[in-house]
């Protein structure tokens, strides 16, 4: 890269003398996964911001969310799924074998309602090592018997993946993600007391008719059951290869019809390669799962998955003739490490956020509460992942205007977490970039925004977000001027 | 993944080392990524409208541009026909923090550009009044606050027209349905578009420096007219009002950032960029690069579902880099005629079923052979069980997916091996076994089932505009990252 920077530099300053020349600062990457910017690519890790479920009712008319994932490379690989309560619980764990060139669609119904992973013309479904690899027509198109990255365990705990959980584990994780505590014991966290009055346990998610969560698919070595996000998992199970699509539906089959979707986040590990547990730096100031990686002192960055923005601008609609209206999807980091108890969750469910502006289509700003200046109360918290509609007390109010659109100004940082890996000490804050000292003392936190808009009777469309930066930029202040993040090079 | 690396980090692994690899830029705009971030030029890929039916029951396609910043911007649109003839151009004036949506039904059947109150009018304007907002941090700057604006701005951007004539709205519906206009109003009476129904094409969106008739076919339009602040953002919706029936798609317009950002109009600068979105209209410059807007990628990997208890469809929307300028002319020898870009090949495309079963084309691909494979237009909307893409196995399989290397074998209107001698790889300026850079693509995938359940989605793009293409035949895989 430094001999092309260099080549390319020497042939644009000569070919620029000719003219006045605007001197613009050190060269950009042109390499493929070589950035901290949120591209649709091949990914070692994929965010789910939001799901929503209601298994209680027939499939017919219960809203779902499917999402499917794809394995673009010749290579078998294994993608690990772990799906989190919206106060950032990770409840369940499993693992999908992907063939080399795999596609594996997930129902999330099924899972809900059915206790069922992936069901196939089989009774039971699930995936398996076992898979017949097909014979294709041209070498290129061959997927690769083995991934020499896998752990020599695979052969055996790989074989036939269970599709179908008991009906026990199934009614323990109805309960955690709509009620947040299970029925039994068989997630992590205690149930109710069985005294009689019970003793309730502390919440690891929200209470809501369907369930509501988010979710990761790392691509990992093995299929062993380990803890998720534990010293282990990092240490001996995830692998680094920019390898995974995948894209998602919410489907609502009730009285009206209507999807939505998008891509997922795709979150690459940068630099990509090597086994499980290789120890390689990345320059990335601070990364995807910072806060489960604290049992790694001397490389808090071991996990390499990019980081997320804090700073966001969706559009919205709402009102209006054609009964428009617009939800925003937003995932944020949790404040938790790896080692929270349960009755830490709370935490993640009322986290601040720094900063709203909606301007209309007039450039008219409204702040929350009528908030005048920079020194006001910041918004109300939330949780880890929420859907919410752009006209809640979330949100500044409408201009006196009478105009129905215009777009959201977010800074979702939430203020910092001693789990986070920069400014953890006192005396050490820094700034994530440079390392040196910061005005903030920590680092900003990271967050997803999808925009959802609807219309009756059917019209509904969905867009990630526009991020005003990379995960990589520095969030602004509370009350700075609203622009895109400075790029610092030029 | 290449097996260097891999044996270079087992080796570290197993003695326990930390192994350290070239670093990662951190700075935000400063990379080949197209990510949904505020950028110089935004391209919505594909349009289409059906100009001819009432609004309640009219396809038409909508996007909506923001401008992200403080300073007040112009945004110039182009729309081009599905050959890359950049038939028509306007400019949207944005004060600090604005947002303009624009319909297309208005623009093809109204002959309206962004209409206000009362609807006769509309347009933007540089006289539009700026607010008074409550933080210091929320108030729009000035609308003569640019200083990359030119000194005739506050003249050529005061009430700019919101009406077409209606000769210039007739030249427009002809170029964009049957490609051919009557030249009273856009000078030309060549062969420019395809016949369609509907009015189809695609639009580019950058940001620019004054409020003028140029668009980035325009001799000076990179030399004086662009600008290269990342500022913009956007959307589309593609509207199907069908009573109760409708739905609509859409997502965000692709975010082509300009790498280094900033700078006056004209400005010269470095990049480091191999080659540029608008790459083959910079050929009179000093400088190929002069646009500075990122590269798009040339390979996808894009998942379908097509047919099953659901009655599921999948259909791509495709825009490709076209091999020539497009120049007003129908002549078939000229290079640069917009029907060169009206059947340019794809280098390679493999269709994978859910067991992974491989189905190529049935002519073996070959890049330098004439049409190999199913020419397409520069803008285009195919189903995925189409003769554009090879045929689904015996398996029974309904879904799948296509890996698609759009390349389309190159253009002497491109920068890089443009002259017979001097092809080089595009990345290295080494000698390269293709001679020309790839081309750029998009893709976007298009599900829907019956009665109203429909999605879109940016496909996954296997590598970024940085990256090289891969030559036909060659293994399907992710791009590699050349540096660790």
């Amino acid at each position: 890269m430094r001999t092309l920077a260099t080549y390319a530099l020497a042939l644009l300053l000569a070919t620029s003398a000719l003219a006045g020349t605007f001197r613009a600062g050190s060269p950009s990457t042109t390499n493929n996964d070589d950035s901290c910017d949120i591209a649709v690519q091949p990914a070692a890790t994929l965010l789910l911001p939001y799901f929503d479920v209601d298994f209680s009712s027939p499939q017919t008319k219960a809203r779902t969310t499917l999402f499917t994932v794809q394995n673009v490379s010749a290579l078998p690989q294994i993608a690990e799924v772990t799906l989190w309560t919206d106060y950032g619980y990770p409840a369940l764990q499993f693992p999908i074998f992907l063939t080399g060139y795999d596609v594996q669609s997930i129902n999330l119904y099924d899972v809900f309602a059915r206790a069922s992973i992936a069901p196939g013309p089989t009774p039971g479904g699930g995936t398996s090592v076992n898979t017949t690899v097909p014979v294709n027509p041209t070498p290129g198109t061959q997927p690769a018997p083995t991934n020499p990255n896998f752990l020599s365990d695979v052969g055996k705990v790989c074989t036939n993946l269970p599709g179908v959980f008991p009906t026990t584990l199934l009614r323990d994780l109805q309960q955690m993600f709509t009620v947040g505590v299970p029925a039994d014991n068989q997630l992590g966290c205690p149930p109710p007391s069985s005294t009689i009055p019970p003793t309730s346990s502390t919440p690891v998610g929200g209470t809501h008719a369907n369930a509501i969560g988010y979710i990761t698919i790392d691509v990992v070595a093995t299929c062993f059951p380990v803890k998720p996000m534990s010293k282990d998992y990092f240490a001996n199970n995830l692998l680094y290869d920019n390898v995974l699509t995948g894209d998602y539906q919410i489907v609502n089959t009730g009285d009206k019809k209507y999807a939505q979707g998008g891509p997922m986040v795709h979150i690459r590990a940068v630099p990509e390669g090597g086994p499980a547990g290789a120890s390689t730096l990345t320059n990335l100031p601070y990364t995807f799962y910072d806060r489960y990686t604290t049992a790694f002192f001397f490389n808090r960055a071991v996990d390499r998955r990019q980081p997320l923005p804090s700073t966001f601008a969706p559009r919205f609609i709402q009102g209006g003739p054609g009964g428009f209206n617009t939800s925003l999807r937003i995932w944020r980091e949790g404040v938790l490490s790896g080692d929270a108890t349960c009755s830490d969750y709370p935490k993640n469910s009322n986290m601040p956020v720094t900063e709203i502006v909606r301007f209309d289509e007039h450039e008219n700003a409204t702040v929350s509460s009528g908030c005048p200046t920079a020194t006001c109360a910041p918004p109300l918290g939330t949780q880890t992942t929420l859907t919410i509609d752009t006209s809640s007390f979330l949100f500044p109010p409408l201009a006196t205007s009478g105009d129905l659109a215009g777009w959201i100004f977010m800074n979702l940082s939430n203020g910092g977490s001693d789990a986070y890996s920069v400014g953890v000490v006192t005396g050490l804050a820094r700034d994530f970039r440079t390392n040196t000292s910061t005005r903030t003392g920590l680092r900003q936190s990271q967050n997803w925004v999808i925009t959802s808009m609807f219309a009756d009777p059917t019209f509904a469309t969905e867009a990630t977000a526009l991020a005003l930066g990379n995960g990589c930029s520095t969030s602004p202040v509370r009350g700075a001027q609203i622009a895109p993040a400075a790029n610092p090079t030029p | 993944m290449r097996w260097s690396v891999i044996v270079f980090l087992v080796a570290a692994a197993a003695s326990g080392a930390t192994s350290r690899t070239s670093p990662s830029t951190t700075n935000n705009d400063d990379s080949c990524d197209i990510a949904v971030q505020p950028a110089a030029t935004l391209l919505l890929p594909y349009f289409e409208v059906d100009f001819l039916s009432p609004p309640s029951s009219a396809r038409t396609t909508l996007f909506t541009v923001q401008n992200v910043s403080p300073y007040p911007q112009i945004a110039n649109v182009t729309l081009w026909t599905d050959y890359g003839y950049p038939a028509f151009s306007f400019p949207i004036f944005l004060t600090g923090y604005d947002v303009q949506g624009i319909n297309l039904y208005d623009i093809f059947t109204r002959g309206m550009i962004a209409p206000g109150f009362p609807p006769t009018s509309g347009g933007t304007s540089f006289t539009t009044p700026v607010p008074l907002n409550p933080t210091p941090g929320s108030q729009p700057f000035g609308n003569a606050a640019n200083p990359n604006f030119l000194a005739d701005v506050p003249t050529a951007c005061a009430l700019l027209a919101g009406v077409i004539p209606p000769a210039l709205l007739q030249d427009l519906q002809l170029l964009f349905v049957i490609g051919k206009g009557t030249g009273q109003s856009i000078p030309c009476t060549a062969a420019v578009g395809g016949t369609h129904v509907l009015a189809i094409g695609y639009a580019t969106i950058d940001v620019v420096a004054t409020c003028s008739a140029k668009n980035p076919s325009s001799s000076d339009y990179f030399a004086g007219t662009a600008l290269f602040d990342n500022v913009l953002v956007g959307d589309y919706q593609e509207i199907v009002p069908r009573g109760d029936k409708s739905y609509a798609q859409g997502g965000p317009m692709v975010h082509i950032r300009a790498v280094p950002e900033g700078g006056a109009a004209g400005a010269v600068a470095d990049s480091s960029l191999p080659y540029t979105f608008y790459d083959r209209y910079t050929a009179a410059l000093p400088q190929r690069t002069a646009d500075r807007r990122q590269p798009l990628p040339s390979v996808f990997a894009a998942r379908y579902i097509a047919g099953g208890t659901g009655a599921l469809n999948t259909s791509f929307k495709i825009w490709r880099e076209g091999v020539a300028t497009g120049i007003c002319s129908s002549s078939v020898t000229n290079p640069n005629a917009p029907s060169r870009n009206s059947y340019m090949p794809i280098a390679d495309a493999v269709r994978f079923d859910e067991h992974e079963n491989a189905t190529l084309y049935p002519l073996p691909i070959a890049i330098s052979a004439a049409l190999p494979t199913p020419g397409t237009n520069a803008a285009f909307s195919a189903p995925a069980i189409s003769g554009f893409f090879p045929a689904i196995s015996t398996s029974g399989d309904v879904g799948g997916w296509l890996y698609l290397n759009l390349n389309n074998g190159g253009s002497t209107a491109y920068s890089v091996g443009l002259t017979s001698g001097i092809a080089r790889d595009f990345r290295t300026n080494t000698s390269t076994y293709i001679g020309v850079r790839q081309s750029q693509n998009w893709v976007i995938a298009s599900m829907f089932a019956e009665p109203t359940y429909a999605t879109e989605a940016t496909v996954p793009a296997l590598g970024n505009g940085c990256s090289p293409s891969p030559r036909a035949g060659a293994q399907v895989a992710p791009a590699a990252n050349p540096t660790p």
